[in-house]
């Protein structure tokens, strides 16, 4: 499909909206609006049933002086390989937007990030106050901005912060997280329930935030490879070949076939490994430990694997810009060849398990459902959506590194249950398992890698790959430097938590962690300020909070033991 | 029997310490067989002793709002409880310490202390995770206790006698009864999985979902003391069953083999399932248990009236 | 309907070895290309800087005294290296590699994790022992 046909019809459909557009790629259409037009651009769009929301990204092209330059909002909307971007420049001084979240569902979680990162003033956004950065954190201090200064961060400290709040009478609100048995990583879920049926459900993130984002506008090209390979610990190759394959479009180099090839085979077996890891936590949340101990143990034969072949279980740091540093030949495609049989042979009996366990079967089998149309509204993307009917696969829709030579078969299933997302997954796994023993058999010859510029002409570039868990998104923006000038992640998982919340209210909230772990969360993707609140009994009065902070808690432990124990 | 013989019986042999380090090292077994299960090492002999003690010198923290004699006064009601049905049982194949008529139901009730307490603790902490998971902690109680006692009830017809002593004298004579009762020896198995809270019945402390349930504000002492409490049921039910479906319990080595068979199966049942949810837990018990339990008796108490000997 | 669908797995277990690896004890032979300490070859070394300025943890840290006579004090710092190899891919000489047998780095002193050597053209003198 050329970018020509892809976006025909969109111009007219929005065309009173927008000030001007062109076309900066074969596969982008930019369109330029301004805040006050921009809810009748996208509810004119919306109305064209054109593709997903899939971004919005936020950039600041000024300096540390702060009247200099303009904030810039975009809004991608995604159809297969081709990206249609709503722009909105912004003053400095009072940049704001309307919500677009009656619209489109999933842009609230968006707009938040950019109201908190970015200090743009997004009118109309429901809900809590903070969702990404801590509640303690200063208010007007956006540290996405050019002018952001640590000083300014260390300066204010807002008063004592609270959780949640107090429960209006007649609801009852379990809390999940920050700490809870339940989750791998933090995360603070607030589940209303009465009885036993959850009646709402709110989610709070930003526990591990860690400034990734920024901290790539202050590290060389080369460095944020490392970078952005260490925002996942399951999806770290995939974050590094966003990243680098955004980054080699921008500096035009050209990346030899046969790094390509090593590339997705790295690519296939990260998604070997992530899917059993999943299949594991799953189970464990179902309380089925047999078979998390099982996929486990047959895990180590793919990470073991991955050392072999790269010199690390994980984080393997295969890619470099313009290629890859090792290759894949003789010993080590045998041990690949030898590896897949055995977890094929393993695979084979995890999905009789999960289709025909009884126990199991109970915990999954109509749970969780998510319908086709509710797919599509809420946005949900990767093996969740595929597991409604949603064929949203961008390794099939639009082919990048070896998967143009060598496609990918896309696995859907219509059953819309916990149950499908464990055939579709495991399903997934054969599939890659077919697609790296086709690489191996057919590897093109040629180099390892290219030499790539150490500074990278301007532009922009959008940078889309399909990891584990859906489709990641990569806009990074160069004003030819030796540092990139922003890099914006969009991780698969936050575009599928509105998914959980929708579906959490009316099931038992026994279901909730089966539900939670059915999207496979990955935190670590979604936050880029730790306190440890703890949520004491309350005494008498109903909601009322204890909190300790994490020095007391630290200082409490240190005086107890100090003393003797008493 | 005279007062020093009683308080060794009492703390040392068969009951007190006795039992607290068989039932540690019952502990142990169940472990390591999930453990070999599930293809990996599991702990060493010595890991549920470690447990204890390190449980021992935590520090224990009472939440606030609570009543703090209920608080306290729980796990010691719980420990004492096993403990004491501990007595009654033939425990290590011997003769149990005491023994009068009806000591069946006692020991059925004292069984269910544990269980009642933990709901209570639960419902005293008032922690929302404690709250649910007393709810479900006395939900399952409902189906659990009924189908096991009257699994228990079906070698004591057979036997004609409310006494244990003389049920396990009874079952050491004639035919086990696991052959002449299959039904019952299912349900009494399953019902004490269910009162323990094995997997995969362990709804009511469904660690990925309601942190610990009823026992999540207990640390220290008060933890410990419902640990073991729990452990030592595990031996006494065990014993209980062995003694009464599996040809009862002539002397020691009748004890240790029968009551680790037992313990095979256990670990096998728990390895082998998906946590059940409680609607399912108690769905599935409440009917299908206590209907085999009932069919059981009534085929048992027909059979004794058409004068057949069992 | 199938109950108890893993006893197959769950039944053979009982007659196999855990798959547990009891390390320390029982260790398996680190793969060649594992990624352990960082070594350095100084007649290879011709002193660009290129490894300094690529690394991402700031590891790296290298003094020319005189580049064509090749002495150099060359720094590593095993604390702060992540272990990643880019300064071995930016390496036009080849004069780094990652060893696959010293990867035990841990010590209870951080002195041990700072390497330094000189160069004097001829040979090489190392001034801090490293652990293993």
């Amino acid at each position: 499909m050329s970018g020509e046909s892809a976006f025909s019809g969109i111009q007219d459909g929005v065309g009173p909206w927008i000030s001007s557009s062109r076309a900066p790629a074969d596969n982008r259409l930019d369109m330029d609006t301004s805040a006050e037009h921009l809810v009748g651009a996208v509810t004119a769009f919306n109305a064209l049933k054109w593709g997903y929301l899939s971004a919005i990204t936020g950039f600041d092209s000024g300096t540390a002086a702060p009247s200099d330059g303009h904030i810039e909002v975009l809004y991608h909307f995604c159809r297969g390989p081709s990206v249609a971007t709503f722009r909105v420049k912004l003053p400095r001084e009072d940049p704001s937007v309307p919500s677009i979240g009656p619209l489109v569902p999933s842009a609230v979680m968006y707009e938040r990030e950019l109201s908190e990162t970015m200090g743009v003033n997004v009118a109309g956004l429901p809900g809590r106050k903070r969702q990404f950065l801590s509640d303690d954190w200063p208010e007007k201090v956006y540290p996405l901005r050019k002018d952001f200064t640590m000083e300014s961060a260390a300066a204010t400290h807002a008063e004592a912060p609270t959780v949640g709040g107090e429960d209006e009478p007649g609801t009852f609100i379990i809390p999940i997280g920050p700490q809870h048995p339940a989750l791998k990583e933090p995360g603070h879920f607030e589940l209303a329930v009465d009885g036993e049926i959850v009646t709402h459900a709110n989610i709070r993130l930003g526990y591990v935030h860690r400034g990734i984002e920024k901290g790539a506008e202050d590290r060389s090209w080369v460095h944020n490879i490392y970078l952005m390979e260490r925002i996942c610990g399951i999806c770290s190759h995939i974050h590094a070949t966003a990243y680098v394959l955004g980054v080699e479009s921008l500096a035009g180099v050209a990346v030899p076939p046969r790094a390509q090839a090593v590339r997705t085979i790295f690519c296939e077996l990260e998604r070997i490994h992530s899917h059993l890891l999943w299949l594991g936590v799953a189970a464990h949340q179902a309380g089925f430990d047999t078979l998390f101990m099982y996929s486990w143990r047959d895990r180590e034969t793919v990470m073991d694997l991955l050392e072999e072949l790269s010199g690390n279980r994980v984080n393997y740091s295969v890619n470099l810009l313009g290629g890859v540093k090792y290759d894949i030949v003789g010993k080590a495609a045998d041990s690949i060849r030898r590896g897949l049989d055995f977890l094929e042979r393993r695979l084979k009996r995890y999905l009789k398990i999960v289709t025909t366990d009884e126990s199991f079967l109970r915990r999954t089998r109509g749970v969780g459902t998510i319908t086709f149309d509710e797919a599509n509204r809420l946005g949900t993307i990767g093996p969740t959506a595929r597991a409604s009917g949603v064929s949203r696969d961008l390794r099939v829709e639009a082919p990048y590194m070896a998967y143009r030579d060598f496609p990918v078969v896309p696995v859907l299933d219509s059953r819309c249950d916990l149950e499908a997302r464990f055939v579709v997954r495991i399903n997934e796994l054969f599939e890659s398992c077919r697609l790296t023993r086709e690489i191996l058999n057919r590897m093109p010859a040629g180099e390892l890698s290219v030499p790539a510029p150490r500074k990278v002409p301007e532009g922009e570039v959008i940078s889309r790959v399909e990891a584990p868990r859906g489709e990641l998104f990569y806009y990074i923006r160069s004003t030819g430097g030796a540092k990139p000038d922003r890099v914006k992640v969009r991780t698969p998982s936050l575009c599928n938590w509105a998914a959980v919340l929708s579906v959490a209210v009316g099931h038992k909230l026994a279901d909730i962690p089966m539900i939670m772990v059915g999207i496979d969360p990955c935190f670590s993707c979604n936050d880029r300020s730790i306190t440890l609140r703890r949520r004491g009994a309350p005494g008498g009065v109903p909601g009322a909070l204890e909190q300790w902070s994490w020095e007391d808690l630290r200082q409490y432990g240190i005086k107890y033991y100090a003393g003797g124990g008493r | 029997m005279n007062v020093v013989l009683a308080l060794i019986a009492l703390v040392l042999f068969p009951g007190g310490l006795f039992v607290i380090l068989g039932s540690l090292a019952f502990e142990y077994a169940d472990r390591k067989l999930i453990a070999r299960f599930q293809n990996r090492v599991g702990p060493r002999w010595f890991q549920p002793l470690a447990d204890l003690v390190k449980l021992l010198v935590k520090e224990e923290i009472v939440p606030t709002g609570v009543n703090r004699g209920l608080f306290n006064g729980l796990p010691v009601a719980a420990l004492a409880a096993s403990l004491t049905a501990a007595l009654y049982v033939p425990m290590a194949g011997l003769a149990p310490a005491w023994g009068f008529r009806g000591d069946l139901v006692v020991t059925v009730y004292l069984l269910m202390m544990m269980t009642l307490c933990i709901g209570l603790a639960g419902a005293n902490t008032l922690d929302r995770f404690s709250l649910i998971g007393s709810t479900r902690a006395l939900t399952q109680l409902f189906s659990y206790e009924a189908p096991f006692l009257l699994a228990l009830l079906g070698p004591s017809i057979a036997a004609g006698t409310w006494r244990i002593s003389e049920v396990n004298g009874y079952a050491r004579e004639n035919v086990w009864m696991i052959v002449t009762q299959p039904l019952g020896f299912v349900v009494a198995l399953i019902g004490l999985m269910g009162k323990l809270e094995l997997p995969p019945f362990d709804a009511p402390e469904a660690e990925t979902e309601i942190v610990s349930g009823a026992l999540t504000e207990y640390s220290g002492r008060g933890l410990a003391f419902f640990r073991l409490g729990r452990d030592v049921e595990l031996l006494v039910g065990l014993t209980l069953i062995s003694a009464f479906y599996l040809g009862g319990l002539a002397n020691p080595l009748h004890f240790i083999l029968k009551t680790l068979a037992l313990l095979f199966v256990t670990a096998g049942l728990q390895s082998l399932f998906a946590r059940l949810r409680i609607d399912q837990t108690v769905g599935l018990w409440w009917r299908a248990g206590a209907v085999l339990a009932l069919v059981q008796l009534l085929l048992l108490i027909v059979l004794k009236l058409l004068g057949v000997r069992l | 309907m199938k109950i108890a669908s893993m006893l197959n797995d769950v039944f053979v277990s009982l007659f196999k070895r855990p798959f547990t690896e009891l390390y320390p004890y029982a260790a398996k032979p680190a793969p060649e290309r594992l990624r352990g300490k960082l070594l350095w070859d100084e007649q290879k070394c011709d002193g660009c800087k290129l490894c300094v300025r690529d690394c991402p943890a700031r590891a790296i840290e290298l003094e020319v005294a005189d580049r064509a006579a090749k002495i150099f004090v060359y720094h590593y710092h095993m604390d702060r290296c992540i272990y990643c190899a880019q300064c071995v891919a930016s390496c036009k000489e080849g004069a780094l590699s990652m060893s696959s047998t010293l990867y035990h780095l841990a010590s209870a002193d951080k002195a041990a994790f700072t390497e330094v050597y000189r160069a004097k053209g001829t040979g090489v003198c190392k001034e801090e022992e490293t652990p293993d």
